[in-house]
């Protein structure tokens, strides 16, 4: 989660420096806990994981690590996506990691493909799948459609909705008419969790027992997740429209801070660790970022333009 | 017996469809040859639609007031089978509308949530043809190769032929327009000829010519007296030839009007810039046209040596090679020819060729010893690109050089 | 009857072959399980492969999204849109989740969706349309229309071998009208035209059930002493420009026809290509034959009148000549 928090600070810095960064950055700052605690139920190359925007902790949870996150905003032709999609769209699909695209929504029915290819099988075992929403994807006729297709197939996923109250600035009294968005749960016949998206703890516990659920054959598992976004909807929003009283309430609690205290309350760690670990990460953030940007970015004289993996039909190639 | 479709004939040329008037026979009914089916109106008349031999109408497709494409089916006619062969439909298939329908609705297998009815089938009668048939640009007065197409002008290119080469052939396509199969077929036809290879020379004079053609010329001409000219010749040393004189009298001339030698591009006459004068020299196989600088500022004795070496090098074929300044005018002595009139053409970059034809003596009524007495006489023709000039600035000109040729001492 | 076999069930049977081959291939889709299909294309196969054909919720979106997922995991799924009309809303998946699949990550997305398409008299405007110029506008998908029995069969193989999405538009029209001795012998590969009819005075081009229309309006010109090529484009994407070229240079004058509405299209982009690479080669302005620009109506008097027929392309071609 310090990670997380300070790997997109640091993005966010580099593109208010400008230059720097390709495209947009959308950060999930008060969502590490939410994303994190979900990210940490799965094990990279036995689960599927379907990301969404603000799921940096998560996908550092899920195993990526930092270089990848770098690479691809920073434009190196070595990431993942080798400068032909960008940041947060990033994925290694093959790795039962899901490279999202920007219809909200849509990711839900091809993790939902996945388990049930590997149901068919015979290789799904206890592995699950988990993709992430917001408030304002659970609108879509994407996302219903793919819950309602994971209801029906009994597929292990979990999908997480975290409830930060705005998509981009439309508020969620303009999003959907029900009292929780866990309602839907039952609408679905799934089962549904609700939690406070600031706390660690219950999030961890929330997200422990969707996994089991999932595991344990009882089909798809939602977990909503109450929070406020504490950036604007990307570094170029100043998200003018959240009302002051909004982040003075529960809701805007930093949820680092609320896990950072705890558990030295609970004394897992001291102030001075907590201190070291920061070093740690600034050390790794730093150096990496350094390394990265020496790393050649894609040129579209060397770029393969095809868009089929079967050169022979690529049109005007298969003249030879 | 076989059935054949009426079809909308080509009712003249550029007319791609036609409309149905009236229908003047029922379905069903025989009919004799050449009697009317169908009265149809194109935009530019009424006509008739008659059957093309005795036959019986076994189903009308047309419908009035409707608008059909050219060779659009109007009706099915059963004919015999003798008239079938001297119309030549022999042993080609049905046409569409008499096509049978071959599959049985017991043939379809289950299909619970749509029915795929037998009746469906595309070949049933197709009342209109318009408007997804777009019209094509048939390209109007297109008579021969005057319109060339692509895949004829990449032909033509390859074989380094002119659209004037195709003058003499006959157009089959749309407005009477050359096609391919036009073409390629004059081309099998030339294969018969004996052919020899043009000159290089030849070849570029008519190119020349060629792009000379593509305006309005006209040539006006009139008689000139030529023995003051005659005798100033005699006098001079050295001694310019016939056509120098009829150069420097053009030169001065022009010079007092430059507009006439001017050309026409788009909305403006382009005026020369200086009075340079070509002369026509025949040599192997063509003519040169070497060309004299400013000729109105040098007097006619001191253009002599300069005429005659260009006369040397032109026949040696060794002429000074400057395209960025072409004569504005030149001057043709058809006359040593023995010619006494022609029509000379203007080289493609100059709007005037002066003529000079074949002197002799004729008798010239004097009014000054009231009897006939013998003078030298000759034609001079003024070719114009008649876009520039009309006849009278033409005539004007050629006059006034007659008018200079009468006065050599000045030239 | 004996020995035949309709366009119908060269589809099924590929199915059936697909299914028995590959143990990675399953078919999903809207009643397709038990009952069989709309069109009873996957009739029977359920009972004879038990656990491999899916009826799915009518979420046209979510079962593109599930074959996705499910081929990024090795699978060669099947998709069947009950019609090609319904694949608007899977639209979202086809062409921004698996056309983008591997031009993005590098990972294969072989999926094959099956759209039953074109026009049947009394279907209107939600039952009878064809897709194939939308999807062939996307990077990354493969566009097949065949138009035989022997083509229905090989290239739904073929689509299901490939390791790209397919939009596999197989036209309704053909289904129970279209019969052949057998599936045949494969032929030709996807991404190869065909001729269907040798001709030297005009091609026409087309695809899907069109090829036989034009074939019959070529017949109809023999009587008139005209030799008409048709050239049976069998993938509209790849389109096999080199053929179509071939068969302009040979005769001169082109027709493009499509069932399909006419702003752009297939027929645009064939005309669009011989224009700008044979500009040479054509003796005639190119022509296209569209339906209308309107929905598809649904009145069978309506509906004949709104797309291409024998007599339309006839009268195209006489005009062509007539040039």
């Amino acid at each position: 989660m310090r990670l997380s928090r300070f790997l997109e600070e640091k993005l966010g810095a580099l593109y208010r420096a400008g230059g720097r960064i390709v495209g947009g950055v959308y950060l999930g700052k008060g969502q590490e806990a939410f994303a994190a605690a979900m990210g940490v139920q799965l094990r990279m190359g036995q689960d599927i994981y379907g990301p969404l925007i603000r799921d940096q902790a998560g996908r550092l949870a899920f195993g990526e690590p930092v270089i990848e996150t770098l690479r691809t905003y920073l434009g190196a032709a070595t990431g993942p996506m080798k400068g032909r999609d960008g940041n947060i769209h990033r994925g290694r699909p093959r790795d039962g990691y899901m490279a999202m695209i920007s219809h909200l929504g849509s990711l839900l029915s091809v993790v939902a493909g996945a388990l049930f290819a590997r149901r068919l099988k015979g290789t799904l075992g206890d592995s699950i799948g988990a993709t992430s929403v917001g408030d304002g994807a659970t609108s879509t006729g994407a996302f219903h459609e793919g819950m309602n297709l994971a209801a029906v197939e009994k597929l292990p996923l979990i999908v997480s909705i975290a409830n930060n109250q705005y998509a981009y600035s439309t508020p969620n009294t303009r999003q959907y008419a029900c009292e929780n968005l866990v309602d839907r749960a039952k609408g679905y016949g799934v089962h549904g969790e609700h939690v406070d998206a600031t706390d660690l703890v219950s999030c961890l516990t929330a997200f422990r027992g969707a996994a089991a659920r999932a595991k344990a054959g009882e089909g798809p598992q939602i977990v909503v997740g109450t929070l406020l976004r504490l950036a604007g909807h990307g570094e170029h929003d100043d998200a003018s429209y959240i009302p002051d009283r909004k982040r003075h309430t529960h809701e805007a609690r930093d949820c680092i801070d609320v896990a950072a205290k705890f558990a030295v309350q609970q004394g897992w760690v001291t102030e001075e660790e907590l201190v070291r670990q920061m070093e740690g990460i600034r050390r790794l953030v730093d150096q990496t970022v350094a390394k990265v940007s020496k790393e050649p970015v894609p040129d579209p004289f060397k770029e393969n333009w095809q868009a089929l993996s079967t050169s022979e039909l690529v049109e005007g190639q298969n003249a030879s | 017996m076989p059935t054949i479709p009426i079809l909308m004939p080509q009712l003249g040329e550029s007319i791609a469809e036609a409309t149905i008037v009236r229908i003047l026979v029922d379905s069903g009914c025989s009919v004799e040859a050449a009697s009317d089916l169908f009265e149809v109106e194109t935009n530019k008349a009424t006509m008739s639609v008659t059957a093309p031999c005795a036959g019986k109408v076994t189903q009308i497709v047309a419908v009035p007031q409707t608008s059909y494409a050219v060779g659009s089916t109007l009706a099915a006619f059963e004919i015999s089978e003798e008239d079938a062969q001297n119309l030549g439909f022999t042993d080609a298939p049905q046409p569409s509308i008499a096509q049978q329908h071959t599959t049985s609705m017991a043939d379809i297998v289950e299909n619970l949530h749509f029915q795929i009815s037998d009746d469906d089938v595309i070949s049933s009668p197709q009342p209109k043809v318009e408007p997804v048939v777009g019209g094509l640009p048939v390209p109007a007065g297109a008579t021969g190769a005057s319109y060339i197409s692509p895949r004829m002008r990449a032909r033509m290119l390859e074989l380094g032929l002119n659209a004037s080469d195709l003058a003499g052939v006959p157009g089959t396509g749309a407005g009477g327009r050359v096609t391919v199969e036009d073409f390629e077929a004059f081309l099998r036809g030339l294969e018969q000829h004996r052919m020899t290879k043009a000159s290089p020379m030849r070849i570029a004079v008519a190119d020349s010519m060629r792009r000379a053609w593509t305006r309005p010329l006209a040539t006006v001409g009139s008689p000139i007296m030529l023995d003051a000219m005659l005798a100033h010749r005699k006098k001079a040393n050295p001694k310019p030839g016939p056509a120098l004189y009829a150069i420097r009298a053009l030169a001065l001339a022009l010079a007092e009007n430059t507009a006439v030698a001017g050309r026409l591009i788009g909305n403006r006459i382009v005026h020369p810039r200086a009075i340079d004068i070509g002369f026509a020299v025949e040599v192997e196989d063509g003519v040169f046209v070497p060309v004299i600088r400013e000729v109105d500022k040098i007097p006619l004795v001191k253009l002599v040596p300069t005429y005659n070496k260009l006369v040397e090098q032109a026949r040696a074929r060794r002429l000074p090679h400057d395209m960025n300044r072409p004569g504005i005018a030149t001057v043709t002595n058809f006359g040593t020819f023995g010619i006494v009139w022609a029509t000379p053409i203007p080289l493609p970059e100059q709007n005037l060729i002066l003529g000079l034809g074949a002197g002799s003596k004729v008798p010239h009524w004097s009014e000054e010893v009231k009897q006939f007495i013998p003078v030298t006489e000759a034609e001079i023709t003024l070719s114009f690109d008649h876009r520039v000039c009309d006849g009278g600035a033409a005539g004007r000109l050629l006059k006034r050089v007659a008018e200079l040729l009468q006065r050599p001492e000045d030239l | 009857m004996s020995g035949s076999i309709t366009y119908l069930e060269a589809i099924r049977e590929a199915q059936y072959d697909a299914l028995r081959n590959d143990p990675a291939v399953f078919l999903y889709g809207q009643d397709i399980n038990t009952f069989g299909g709309a069109f009873k294309a996957t009739k029977n196969l359920g009972k004879e492969f038990p656990g491999r054909v899916f009826d799915s919720p009518i979420s046209e979106d979510a079962m593109v999204g599930l074959a996705i997922g499910a081929a990024i995991e090795g699978a060669r799924p099947i998709v069947e849109m009950q019609f090609a009309d319904f694949s608007s809303i899977g639209f979202n998946q086809i062409v921004n989740q698996a056309a983008t699949l591997y031009w993005r990550t590098e990972t294969h997305c072989p999926v094959t969706i099956r759209l039953p398409s074109g026009g049947t008299a009394g279907s209107g405007p939600f039952h009878s349309q064809s897709m194939e110029a939308i999807y062939a506008h996307y990077p990354g998908l493969v566009i097949v229309t065949p138009a035989t029995v022997e083509d229905a069969y090989w290239m739904l193989l073929d689509s299901v071998a490939l390791n790209d999405p397919v939009i596999y538009c197989e036209h309704k029209f053909l289904y129970y009208h279209l019969k052949s001795e057998s599936t045949g012998e494969r032929s030709l590969p996807i991404g190869k035209a065909r001729i269907a009819r040798p001709g030297r005075h005009a091609t026409v081009v087309t695809y899907s059930a069109m090829v036989h229309d034009a074939i019959r309006a070529a017949e109809e010109l023999q009587l008139d002493g005209y030799q008409i090529e048709v050239v049976d484009l069998r993938s509209v994407k790849p389109m096999d420009t080199d053929t179509i070229l071939g068969s302009v240079a040979r005769t001169g004058r082109l027709l493009a026809v499509g069932e399909a509405f006419p702003w752009g299209g297939v027929t645009a982009e064939v005309i669009s290509r011989v224009a700008s690479e044979g500009f040479h080669l054509l003796d005639a302005p190119p022509m296209r034959l569209n339906a209308k620009d309107t929905p598809i109506p649904y009145h069978p008097n309506l509906w004949k009148a709104h797309r291409p027929t024998v007599s339309s392309i006839a009268g195209a071609l006489r005009s062509l000549l007539r040039y």
